[in-house]
């Protein structure tokens, strides 16, 4: 190979010989290289993830029932070959059907349900979602929509009625409190989370 | 290695594993930093290398209890995160290597030095994130975390000769790379 070096120079770099035993050009092609390499390990360590981490290792497992309900009422992907005949006929049955249902079904809240809207307003923002220990501090589990593009982002999720602590992730990486939220609690990492009480449904009607 | 007074990482391994969840914060602050920066060169996006390194503290908090040497935590640690990386780097469409996002290199001390330096750097980065992911892992942990090979081979499961051979062809690839340059 063209660019193959010195045996003698990979040990030196590794350690397992001493520079001095080496020419001059020997020692400055170690110099340059290990100095080389300790520009690439120059890297800023990024945004901490302990606050993810500390988040999921707070929340209880789930039970392996708990498990199996969340897998079948999560969306399973599923595929379907038919022959052509067939598919023109369901097609048809689905669309009668479709036709008769004068509208979709509504969600079904569970009586210890309750309805939570989020609501900021990030005029620069390209993508917010909201992450809490509702959806394990995912932030691609509950995005925010802004239909009509004038900063104001919003989402409407059924949670489990009780006190949630949550955070906006503003294009994926800011991580924001509710400004407008009337509750903050300390997430011990030095920052607040914001604090949304749900009320159970029955008791919003 | 832990500074003089501080719990030892089999130490907080057993307290974790007594119940006490809030300890493996104190493994985290001791090795995310780390973790990062070798998961952020083996992605070449931060974006991406936090979200490996978050998936291997968690998978590695719930597994806990598989540490056999919880003395050697930091290799069994970088071994899940490493393996997490390779993962999502496997489901990246081939010739996906995410290089705008790379991470950012430190400023010249020097002002005077900083075009030639900040260029010389780039090319690296570029010829880093080119090698095999194997190649790649390799002299990372040699060269930026500052493994022994047998640090290594604990992370990676492969043998010091083996390793070696790769952290070898890397530093030729590197230095092919300056030359090109020159």
């Amino acid at each position: 190979m063209k660019n193959e070096l010195d045996p003698r120079i990979h040990r030196a770099l590794d350690g397992e010989l001493d520079p001095a035993a080496l020419d001059a050009g020997e020692r400055a092609l170690v110099a340059r290289l290990d100095a080389l390499s300790r520009s690439l390990s120059a890297v800023p360590a990024g945004r901490s993830v302990a606050h993810r981490v500390m988040a999921a290792v707070r929340r209880p497992l789930a039970t392996p029932i708990q498990r199996f309900r969340r897998w079948v009422t999560s969306p399973q992907p599923i595929t379907v070959s038919l022959r052509p005949v067939y598919s023109l006929v369901i097609a048809v049955l689905l669309a009668a059907l479709l036709w008769r249902t004068p509208e979709g079904p509504k969600p079904v809240l569970g009586a210890e349900e309750g309805v939570a809207q989020f609501v900021a307003r990030f005029p620069e923002a390209h993508s917010v979602a909201v992450v809490g220990n509702f959806n394990d501090w995912r932030p691609g589990a509950t995005p925010l929509s802004d239909d009509d593009h004038d900063g104001v982002w919003d989402a409407r999720v059924i949670l489990p009625a009780g006190q949630h602590e949550y955070m906006f992730v503003v294009d994926g990486e800011r991580w924001v409190p509710d400004p407008m939220a009337g509750r903050y609690v300390d997430d011990d990492f030095g920052r607040q989370n914001a604090v949304l009480l749900v009320r159970p449904h029955r008791t919003q009607q | 290695m832990t500074a003089a007074g501080e719990p030892s990482d089999a130490e907080v391994v057993a307290q974790v594993l007594a119940g006490d969840a809030e300890a493996f914060g104190v493994l985290i602050a001791r090795y995310e930093g780390g973790l990062l920066r070798f998961a952020a060169r083996m992605m070449g996006s931060r974006d991406a290398a936090a979200d490996a390194v978050a998936e291997g503290l968690v998978r590695a908090y719930r597994h806990l209890g598989s540490c056999r040497d919880p003395a050697r935590f930091r290799t069994w640690v970088y071994r899940i995160v490493a393996n997490r990386c390779k993962s999502h780097l496997a489901r990246r469409p081939v010739g996906d290597v995410s290089l705008d996002d790379a991470p950012p290199i430190a400023a010249p001390e020097h002002a005077d030095e900083g075009v030639d330096r900040a260029d010389q750097l780039e090319r690296l980065e570029r010829a880093l994130a080119m090698l095999a992911p194997e190649k790649r892992e390799a002299f990372v942990l040699k060269h930026l975390d500052g493994m022994s090979y047998e640090e290594m081979s604990a992370v990676t499961g492969a043998r010091i000769p083996t390793l070696k051979m790769r952290v070898h062809r890397a530093r030729e690839a590197l230095l092919a790379a300056l030359k090109e340059q020159s």
